[in-house]
């Protein structure tokens, strides 16, 4: 145990900017985001003033948001679509980018080298750009619905940009699925390989080995590209601007945009901040739940 | 994946938690008090007083012993940087290259999506020349201390523009603004998508409910401006009103919209309306001017229709240039709102982003009959006794303020 001593200073020497960088930029805004959302108002211009001491906070704000986002609530709608959005993209992301993965790790052989570089691609591309194309596409005189006219053999006007709910979760789909390709890429990669033989070698056949032997495994992996992935998608706000625009496809990341900038209002758009942190730091604590269990079976 | 330290690892976790918990506990108080260091005195913004400027109840605004206009007769900065906080497209680039050209400096243009984001930055002490402002900000800019008196003997071209703009109801005087764009809020559309001439409608506002177009519509992105619409639409003029029962009335009328027609909230329309995205909209007039440049190659400008009450009973507005007490040039900043008062300039600019300045030598026959501006766009020219006809969106105080904006956010969340 002594010989440990030495090595636990030193891994705390190394992760110590780490923390630092954590407290600094994780923490502290946090608390920034708190010192608004209870804070005040300022009399002349209404911004934000954050107020630090906790015991001058005041609710009013938060209760404002606290008391319409139940059932009956104005907000309650914005919430439920948010979830549904990113749900619907989620899984849609997962079925695309799962097959994509699995092959590249297991299956590419040689060419798995030039199609990590193709997966990688989309990242060279800003993700406002890749939306803005897409604008291009499905605008009325946009490629879409000229593929959908056969060369003016029908007369198919899709109106694919004002407030369809389909393009936002196809927009989001798009948008984040390389964030769920790579995680999954690098959990199925080092899948072991032995494990998987033994499954065929005790008489499991492809179908059920990857029933009862890679899914299993690959769970923490799929755990954390969902969570890659919806984290950011819950507060997107860009994709519905570009591709939508309607209130009819708002979600809460469009609530905090609207509500950030108008006056005396910024409170608000931290209460919704802390709604968005508090529904997704529950699923990461499961998530490290889970990573750490296995961790723990491995061992 | 080997456990690092065993059956140990619990029991030192704990330990190391309640350290760590109790360090936390005294270092939060701190992390308080350092952040209120870092912060602004919060005396700054005290208790100040708002005069709200109403056309019946002009303001002169006191201009303050620290905070005189610059002295007569200074030399223009020589080799500067004139920093301007703009709206993008909202001023011709040529019209800036001549500036540069004629006093050797040089200009950087930022830009904003909307006003309050541009206050949000301008009280971060920021160093922009010359701002984009709206009347509907004037009162927070001055008694906020961020914009600097004009010194009229840099700005002989004031001469050219409209009377009415030389003594504004909200700055007596011009002592701080000089007139930049003028424009009315109506209801644009495009004659190939809608067919009906909705200007002949007995209540054109009321198009935008019509299920006829549905997925075809959008209103514009600006609590006010869209609300005061529905307002209008409803016949109630008082387009500031505090009436809570008013309030009530538009945030029903906003969740019967989305229902009939789901629209786009956007401020888009001068190039999704040619791009066909959008048929019938809420529209400052300067936008559907500004949309013939945006329209596909081989479409006429005969498309795109505007509708404004010929009265003038309808919003009209206006935007302004003021030079920022925060600016390093302000000898170039006085010339160049003198430069955008040009007529030739101004001409130039309006020709370049689609908004009509104030000037006495552009009417809307002459603007026609020099193919200007189309015969089908004639109704999107704003006319002088329209500021004196139309309604005009104020300043809101604070609670009034938070009202509007409490049923905006409503139907932007799509569920008032």
């Amino acid at each position: 145990m002594r010989s440990r001593e030495p090595n636990a200073r030193l891994w705390a020497t190394l992760a110590a900017p780490g923390i630092g960088w954590l407290l600094l930029f994780f923490l502290a805004p946090l608390y920034v985001v708190l010192a608004i959302v209870f804070g005040r108002v300022d009399p002349l211009f209404r911004t934000a003033v954050p107020v630090w001491n906790p015991l001058e906070w005041n609710p009013e704000q938060f209760s404002y948001v606290l008391s319409r986002i139940g059932p009956d609530g104005i907000y309650f709608p914005a919430l439920l679509r948010t979830v549904g959005y990113v749900a619907a993209a989620s899984i849609l992301c997962l079925a695309i980018a799962f097959p994509v993965a699995y092959y590249v790790a297991r299956l590419a052989g040689r060419r798995k080298g030039v199609l990590i570089a193709l997966l990688i691609a989309p990242f060279w591309i800003s993700y406002m750009m890749r939306m803005l194309a897409w604008v291009n596409l499905l605008q009325n005189d946009g490629l879409v619905n000229r593929l959908l006219n056969f060369g003016g053999v029908f007369d198919v006007q899709v109106d694919w940009l004002t407030g369809q709910p389909v393009v936002v979760i196809l927009g989001l789909a798009y948008g984040y699925v390389p964030y769920m390709i790579l995680p999954l890429y690098a959990g199925l990669d080092r899948l072991s390989q032995p494990m998987l033989e033994a499954s065929r070698d005790l008489g499991a056949n492809r179908v059920s080995s990857f029933l009862r032997v890679t899914l299993p495994l690959c769970r923490p992996t799929i755990l954390a590209a969902v969570l890659l992935t919806c984290l950011p998608m819950l507060g997107d706000y860009f994709t519905n601007d570009l591709l939508s625009a309607s209130p009819k496809t708002a979600m809460v990341g469009n609530l905090i945009n609207d509500s950030v900038q108008a006056p005396g209002q910024t409170g608000q758009a931290g209460a919704f901040v802390m709604l968005v942190l508090v529904a997704t730091v529950l699923p990461m604590f499961y998530y490290v739940r889970v990573t750490l269990r296995g961790d723990e079976v491995r061992t | 994946m080997p456990v690092p330290y065993g059956p140990e690892r619990g029991v030192s976790n704990r330990r190391q938690f309640l350290q760590r918990a109790a360090i936390l506990a005294a270092a939060a108080p701190t992390l308080g008090a350092f952040l209120a260091a870092c912060s602004k005195s919060s005396t700054q913004s005290a208790a100040p007083t708002l005069t709200i400027a109403k056309p019946d109840s002009p303001v002169k605004w006191t201009i303050p012993d620290d905070n005189k206009p610059i002295a007569d007769g200074l030399v223009p900065e020589k080799g500067a940087t004139l920093k301007i906080y703009n709206y993008a497209d909202y001023l011709s680039p040529q019209a800036v290259k001549g500036f540069e050209d004629q006093f050797g400096c040089k200009v950087e243009i930022s830009t904003f999506n909307d006003g309050d984001e541009a206050i949000t930055k301008l009280r971060s002490g920021v160093d922009f020349d010359i701002y984009n402002a709206n009347y509907t900000e004037i009162s927070r800019l001055v008694t906020g201390g961020l914009l600097r008196p004009l010194n009229h003997s840099y700005i002989p071209n004031i001469s050219n523009v409209w009377p009415t703009f030389t003594n504004p109801w909200y700055d007596q005087g011009w002592q701080f603004t000089v007139p930049y764009t003028i424009y009315t809020t109506g209801i644009g559309w495009r004659s190939d998508q809608v067919p009906a001439d909705i200007g002949a409608l007995s209540n054109p506002y009321e198009s935008l409910w019509d299920t006829k177009y549905k997925d075809k519509t959008a209103i514009i992105d600006d609590f006010h401006t869209a609300m005061a619409m529905v307002l209008l639409k409803q016949g109630i003029t008082d387009v500031n009103t505090s009436s809570a029962d008013d309030l009530k009335m538009v945030g029903e009328q906003l969740t019967a919209l989305v229902k009939a027609t789901s629209p786009k909230v956007t401020i888009t329309m001068y190039s999704d309306m040619p791009a066909g995205q959008i048929g019938l909209c809420q529209m400052w007039s300067g936008d559907v001017i500004n949309a013939q440049s945006y329209l596909p190659e081989g479409v006429g400008t005969d498309i795109l229709q505007y509708w404004f009450p010929a009265d003038g009973k309808g919003l009209v507005d206006n935007d302004m240039l003021v030079t920022l007490k925060g600016g390093k040039n302000p000898v170039l900043a006085h010339l160049f709102l003198n430069h955008m008062l040009d007529p030739a300039v101004a001409k130039e600019n309006f020709s370049a982003i689609g908004y009509q300045p104030p000037q006495n030598s552009l009417t809307a026959d002459s603007l026609v009959s020099e193919e200007f501006i189309p015969e089908n766009l004639r109704s999107a020219i704003v006319k002088p006794e329209y500021f004196d006809n139309g309604y005009r969106l104020l300043e809101l105080d604070a609670a009034n303020e938070g009202a509007w904006r409490n049923v905006w956010n409503a139907f932007n969340a799509g569920g008032s």
